[in-house]
């Protein structure tokens, strides 16, 4: 294997590039918790339990197809083949691989992920999520700019430390951003390659990187955007809709119920929930209201304890 | 299985009203359904959420094509049941009514060479006369009307597709004008039952009325022409002016979405030679959907 990487808590071990996971210089001896291979075909799943329209269950085997890019099979929680296309290059397939596929591998080890972006904020971390366009990745790449230090984008695993408090895996993946979100936080300096070739999104050297390995959740943020009849602020939910925010939040939800894991799962998001304040963030879309929000944010976090009143 | 109806239309042509007076069919006494309620995001055919629910990929990792391949075999697990639309709207859940869903692509084939939109039942087609869609789709598109025009003379309009950043919902490939009304009309997969704007606007009840039984919802007249009353268009723009409208985001400046809702309101608001090129662009359409050119009789 020539690449090791440690993603999602997890070593892997790959022998393809993975742009966007961020390498480990000294890969451990004793063996990765992951390997990423390639390989010239996949098998169909021979019987799957659960089919959907461009991939199936088999057991401990999952079968993914991105039509016209690459197939995956993920197995056990603990390996991933990617068979790409013909006539694609492998670079064009990988963002697939580090996104969907490795949720269902770490849906597959029974961890709980959430479709958010983090930052750490006074030794915790703090979560944006929010459905796909909802500015996850943006809000997280501008907190970064302000010296908050990178958690994690896109993809949030989720565990629980000695004290039962819910800590994410910091992940070492980069962020990927909007070509317009790379100018207006003027991250030029930091921009890597496209996530695919002919798609004007990048990956981003986060600004600031993390140094803590499992920072508790100390806040979680719906991010919603301010539209007629909402206005700009945060606000908590009322208990349910917490809940339905944080189930809506887990990556991939569908996921979830076709592993078989709901009834778990609830419990321990009911776990997250009651541990983690979860909070709407109403703002504008617009870059320029960019530091009213993040004004508001840090009151929030003064309000919390999370910072000194100094700032 | 309850199955879906597509309301499709090019932009601009009573879609929102169409599926207001839908809306207001699930609200009781004389209180109006809130114009904030339909989800946009959800409730359209090009919505990103299905399409990652139902195939588990990020939506804008996949160029506008790739999309368009996987799309038809959400809107079978849309049809099938087997996805639900989330919601909170009570009349899209009941199970022995069809969802009827939002779209303003065109009729169209994937890259591999399947029907886009073939999982439906049926669908609710309605049309506007061009010349009274062009002001709206300047005010929409927030361009001068000389662009709109051109905009919808060509067969390469999209929507959902912004350079450098995320648009909010997936490509769509609107075509033009006439272009869309004709994929529509000329497809031979999906029954069509076609609403005139302007017939909507002459008799609402009547012609909601007839649109709802051809979608499987069989309500009664009364029903039909209580919607109508509390989807009226005045009624739209005091709750548009009061609230704002979820749908129409402040960013996009002082337009109102809800405009002015006049069947005619475009001998006033274009200039002869508008309504002439208008007239040039889709005669053949207008004249097929009974809209008479008022230039060319004067030439």
């Amino acid at each position: 294997m020539s690449f090791h990487y440690r993603i999602s808590g997890l070593s892997v071990a790959s022998e393809l590039a993975l742009p966007g996971a961020i390498r480990v210089a000294d890969p451990l001896d004793s063996g990765a918790e992951v390997t990423v291979r390639r390989v010239r075909e996949i098998a169909p799943v021979a019987a799957p339990q659960i089919l959907g329209p461009n991939w199936a269950v088999d057991g401990d085997r999952f079968f993914l197809r991105v039509p016209r890019v690459a197939n995956f099979l993920i197995t056990a929680g603990n390996d991933i083949a990617m068979q790409v296309e013909q006539g694609i290059e492998e670079s064009d397939a990988v963002v697939f691989l580090l996104g969907t596929a490795f949720g269902v591998l770490l849906y597959q080890r029974g961890r709980i992920v959430l479709h958010a972006s983090a930052v750490l904020v006074g030794g915790s971390a703090v979560l944006f999520c929010g459905k796909s366009g909802a500015g996850k990745s943006t809000m997280a790449a501008v907190l970064n700019e302000r010296g908050y230090a990178h958690v994690t984008d896109d993809v949030c695993c989720v565990d629980f430390d000695g004290k039962g408090r819910p800590v994410v895996l910091s992940d070492g993946r980069m962020l990927k951003l909007w070509l317009d979100a790379v100018t207006e936080i003027d991250a030029r300096a930091r921009k890597g390659a496209a996530v695919r070739s002919m798609i004007d999104k990048f990956y981003v050297e986060p600004a600031s990187p993390l140094r803590v390995s499992a920072p508790p959740i100390a806040a979680i943020y719906a991010l919603r955007e301010q539209r007629a009849p909402l206005e700009a602020g945060i606000e908590t939910p009322a208990p349910l809709d917490a809940t339905q925010i944080l189930r809506r939040g887990l990556y991939r939800a569908r996921l979830m119920a076709t592993m078989g894991l709901s009834a778990t799962f609830l419990a321990r998001v009911m776990e997250i929930q009651k541990q983690a304040g979860v909070h709407y963030l109403t703002r504008p879309f617009a870059m320029a209201a960019m530091p009213d929000t993040v004004s508001r944010l840090e009151a929030h976090w003064r309000s919390l304890g999370l910072i000194g009143t100094g700032g | 299985m309850s199955g879906i109806v597509w309301l499709a239309s090019y932009p601009k042509s009573g879609n929102t009203w169409f599926r207001m007076l839908i809306s207001n069919l699930a609200t009781e006494g004389d209180r109006a359904a809130d114009i904030n309620d339909p989800d946009e995001r959800m409730s359209i055919a090009s919505a990103r959420l299905p399409f990652e629910d139902v195939t588990l990929i990020e939506s804008d990792l996949l160029t506008p094509d790739e999309t368009d391949i996987l799309r038809p075999r959400v809107f079978e697990a849309l049809a099938d049941g087997s996805y639900e639309v989330p919601s909170t709207l009570p009349w899209r859940n009941r199970r022995d009514w069809p969802t009827i869903l939002k779209v303003h692509d065109a009729y169209t084939l994937t890259p591999e060479g399947e029907p886009l939109l073939r999982a439906a039942q049926g669908a609710i087609l309605v049309v506007r006369d061009p010349r009274g869609v062009a002001p709206s789709f300047a005010n929409h598109m927030d361009c001068p009307l000389d662009r709109a025009i051109a905009l919808m003379a060509s067969p390469e309009t999209t929507f959902g597709m912004l350079a450098g950043k995320q648009s909010l919902q997936m490509r769509q490939k609107l075509l033009s004008w006439h272009a869309h009304a004709r994929s529509w009309l000329d497809q031979e997969d999906v029954p069509v039952h076609m609403v005139r704007y302007e017939d909507l606007k002459r008799d609402t009840a009547g012609v909601f009325h007839d649109a709802m039984h051809f979608a499987g919802r069989r309500i009664t007249r009364g029903e039909a022409e209580r919607a109508a009353r509390l989807a009226d268009f005045a009624r739209l723009q005091a709750q548009e002016r009061a609230k704002g409208f979820a749908e129409w985001p402040s960013r996009r400046g002082f337009h109102s979405f809800f405009r002015r809702g006049e069947a005619e309101a475009w001998r006033s608001e274009l200039s002869r030679e508008q309504i002439a090129r208008i007239e040039r662009d889709h005669a053949e359409m207008m004249l097929r959907l009974g809209y008479s050119l008022v230039e060319r009789e004067a030439i």
